[in-house]
């Protein structure tokens, strides 16, 4: 049953790319309004760094995407007070879940207000996240209060798993058919990472796209570039993987 | 055998770490069950199962395998909510061609998956496995049950199951707290010359040396807020 629904909305959102030149994370908000029972939708991500020398992979974060400008300001607003589902996503690892925002008032002070002024009357986080990387957030929110079902959480977690991919091949342009590694058991490709990340000294996430770039120059599967570097038969140097 | 109740049902208490408790639950399964090896397999929110504990390495790669090639008694508990045994591979292996050739490369020959299951739903499995052949004692079996149950209100929190929300958002914590770790493994195996094994000896028993929950020492290993070194002192190899 999850595993249709998982197909069911991939191939939507591959017929929502053929359709549009928005990116993944953008689309993947346009659906969560169209497939649940949410007013609007905002993502807040990382981005690549500017237009630095072309080798520049370093993220920078605060990329926002939203539907409507109430998502807009309400992403906004996270970011000024300092509080709000999506920075208590992060620390969980898993979803807020907040059906009636003014019933819960005190747990963010600054942010309930602010949100409830601007017409968010409940609110839905789920972090863009791979272990300890954080991607970002996806933040759904509705002018009335109400819980999501339990189908609409599945949904809106896949949708999430769905983003994470896509700001994974933005960050390093290779739009892989692959989109499979990050449900994969291969438990390799984090062990990789960390092990990597120790080689050439560099973040969590950048040891992750070092090693996309090589298995797609390389042309061979991430999860056996992951496999060789915990065998230790594979080592990344510096420049490797960049492009 | 109270004293493991005891001690689980502490670890349910606040600052709750699930993948802690589950990696505890494996350990604890090993001890009492007469046992060589014991795993926790999740269903996650999108219908896929996925590996969270395990006590070993050979098991890991067991059930990793079990899942990939979605078979085996662990695969098919998950799925059905029912306890499969199978007790001894060599001679009753082939209804799981796969997991059968798989287990036995892992020096398994026995094998007793059951259930994580509150009422109708079905959150995952806990399966034992044997280095020799035969069927566990039914007295272990109960335990074992006992256990799975326990672990499965703990993953669940005491939140009524019909809050589905609350047992996705209990689902995915969980997994995320996974990937951290297998995350802080490789940190450790690379800066100490270390085995996946070693290297996860070494996060879990700084962990419980210093009464630190084993995702956040995860967190802090990866992100360097932890000195390496005194992490992998401890270490038994």
């Amino acid at each position: 049953m999850g595993q249709s629904r998982r197909d069911r909305l991939r191939e939507q959102l591959i017929v929502d790319r053929a359709k549009s030149p928005a990116s993944t994370v953008a689309l993947v908000c346009a659906r969560c309004v169209a497939e649940l029972s949410v007013t609007g939708a905002g993502a807040t991500v990382i981005g690549k760094h500017g237009q630095g020398e072309p080798g520049d992979k370093t993220p920078e974060r605060g990329l926002v995407h939203a539907t409507n400008p109430v998502s807009a300001s309400l992403e906004g607003l996270q970011l000024t007070v300092g509080e709000g589902p999506c920075l208590d996503t992060f620390e969980s690892g898993g979803p807020v879940l907040v059906a009636d925002l003014a019933a819960d008032g005190a747990r963010w002070p600054a942010f309930t207000p602010g949100a409830l002024a601007l017409g968010a009357v409940a609110v839905f986080s789920f972090p863009l996240q791979i272990g300890v990387v954080r991607l970002g957030s996806l933040d759904l929110y509705r002018d009335v209060p109400g819980p999501l079902s339990r189908s609409e959480v599945t949904d809106a977690l896949i949708l999430a798993d769905m983003a994470t991919q896509g700001i994974v091949a933005d960050l390093d342009g290779h739009d892989t058919a692959d989109l499979s590694w990050l449900l994969d058991p291969h438990v390799e490709v984090h062990q990789a990472a960390g092990m990597v990340q120790v080689q050439l000294g560099v973040s969590t996430e950048t040891a992750l796209l070092r090693m996309r770039g090589h298995a797609f120059t390389h042309d061979v599967p991430l999860a056996e570039v992951a496999r060789q570097v915990v065998a230790r038969t594979l080592r990344l140097t510096e420049d490797e993987g960049r492009q | 055998m109270s004293r493991v109740f005891v001690e689980l049902a502490d670890t349910l208490v606040a600052d709750f770490d699930i993948a802690d408790f589950l990696v505890l639950l494996t350990e604890r399964c090993v001890e009492l069950l007469d046992v060589s090896a014991a795993g926790v397999i999740l269903n996650d929110p999108g219908g896929d199962l996925r590996l969270v504990a395990s006590s070993s390495q050979r098991v890991e790669l067991l059930e990793l395998f079990a899942i990939q090639v979605e078979n085996g008694p662990c695969v098919e508990c998950a799925r059905t909510g029912q306890p499969v045994a199978c007790h001894d591979l060599a001679t009753d292996g082939q209804r799981w061609p796969r997991y059968t050739a798989g287990a036995r490369e892992c020096g398994f020959r026995a094998v007793q998956a059951l259930p994580m299951r509150l009422r109708d739903h079905t959150i995952g499995a806990l399966t034992l496995l044997g280095t020799e052949p035969g069927a566990l004692d039914i007295d272990h079996v109960r335990l074992g049950q006992a256990l799975s149950d326990v672990a499965t209100i703990g993953i669940l929190q005491h939140r009524t199951i019909e809050r589905g929300d609350q047992v996705a958002s209990q689902l995915q914590t969980a997994l995320t707290s996974r990937v951290a770790i297998e995350q802080a493994r490789g940190v450790l195996a690379e800066r100490g010359g270390l085995s996946m094994d070693e290297a996860f000896t070494a996060l879990r028993g700084y962990a419980r040396a210093n009464n630190h929950r084993l995702t956040v020492l995860a967190v802090a290993v990866v992100q360097g807020t932890v000195d390496l070194d005194s992490v992998l002192v401890g270490r038994k190899a």
